[in-house]
């Protein structure tokens, strides 16, 4: 609430109307939690009242750490060279992408 | 915004706009996170944060790592609990600083309460000079995973009373860890825990984990936790 009040001050807006975050599936954040504290702490602040929220989850993926090959986070062995050394990246992020105001 | 002076009166022709930012909601700790890492360097510390389920026994390895390290490395604590300072009175039983965080609530400590706890340890201590610094996380294993302190090395354990399936059920805290202990090991004859499937499953989630498996009530078992120790504290 802090960064998106910041950020309406900076662009001289007088209402937030949507505001967009990507969250990962290894992030450890609940989408729908993050959404039901987003909507209370939302109709508290007059900037934020109109404001609705758009998720989007993202995925990991896996780099296979014999032959550096990335791929799908539900697949057990590596597609090119069979390695069961799959490690996961990304899919950890909870990020503000982008705001829409007026 | 007005483009001639700078000022913020809106542009009447345009009356939603979309601003694309791409900042971390976590930005905040991220940032205290970076400060406290290079606060413990600054040390001379290499920080450790110990997470765990509530009851896997990290204060208690801690007691005895201290029983055997403490001639060798200056070693500071910060104990993190929702409540009581118990767990640093213990540490202090044994002659060395610790700092008790209460979250009072809070179920994972954050980069701020470390930094304040990093400042506690300096004044109580009169020291700024430390080898090792652990820092032990509330008891839970799903949401200290989240929360970058500012550690150097993440330690992740789990007791055989709690079963083999863990790795499995919370990825998240074995992928962000460098070290995975096994502790209670005693106590395997009496339990189903396969250390296999530990093994098996917690390398499948982070191929680069090291892997130990330990019991307090068995000295030998802790060589490879203390060896590891000392690796660290060298760096």
């Amino acid at each position: 609430m802090n960064q998106l009040c910041q950020l309406a001050d900076e662009h001289g807006a007088t209402a937030i109307i949507t505001v967009r975050v990507s969250i990962g599936r290894l992030s450890g954040i609940v989408a729908d939690s993050f959404s039901f504290g987003f909507e209370t702490l939302a109709g508290e602040n007059s900037l934020t009242k109109k404001a609705a929220l758009e998720i989007t989850l993202t995925e990991p993926v896996q780099r296979c750490l014999d032959c550096r090959l990335v791929a799908d986070f539900s697949t057990k062995t590596c597609p090119r060279c069979d390695s069961t050394r799959l490690s996961p990246e990304g899919g950890d992020e909870l990020v503000l992408t982008q705001v829409e105001m007026e | 915004m007005c483009d001639i002076c700078g000022c913020h009166t809106p542009d009447p022709e345009q009356t939603t706009r979309t601003v694309d930012v791409h900042r971390s909601l976590l930005e905040a700790n991220t940032r205290q996170a970076e400060e406290n890492r290079r606060h413990f360097a600054a040390m001379g510390a290499v920080a450790v944060n110990m997470i765990s389920s509530p009851g896997a026994g990290k204060t208690t390895l801690l007691e005895h790592t201290i029983d055997i390290l403490a001639g060798e490395m200056r070693i500071g604590v910060i104990e993190g609990d929702i409540e009581t300072e118990r767990d640093a009175d213990r540490i202090r039983a044994k002659g060395i600083p610790a700092v008790q965080l209460t979250t009072g609530g809070a179920c994972h400590l954050d980069a701020p309460m470390v930094h304040k706890g990093l400042h506690q340890l300096q004044h109580d201590s009169g020291s700024d000079s430390f080898d090792v610094i652990f820092i032990e996380n509330v008891g839970n294993l799903v949401c200290p995973a989240t929360f970058d302190l500012g550690e150097h090395q993440r330690i992740v354990l789990v007791s055989v009373p709690e079963g083999s399936d863990k790795p499995a059920k919370y990825p998240r805290a074995f992928i962000s860890s460098q070290a995975f202990l096994i502790t209670k090991t005693d106590l395997l004859p009496y339990f189903d825990f396969s250390l296999d499937e530990a093994r098996k499953e917690a390398a499948a989630l982070n191929p680069g984990l090291k892997i130990l498996e330990l019991s307090v009530k068995n000295g030998s078992s802790l060589d490879g936790w203390i060896n590891y120790l000392r690796q660290l504290a060298k760096k």
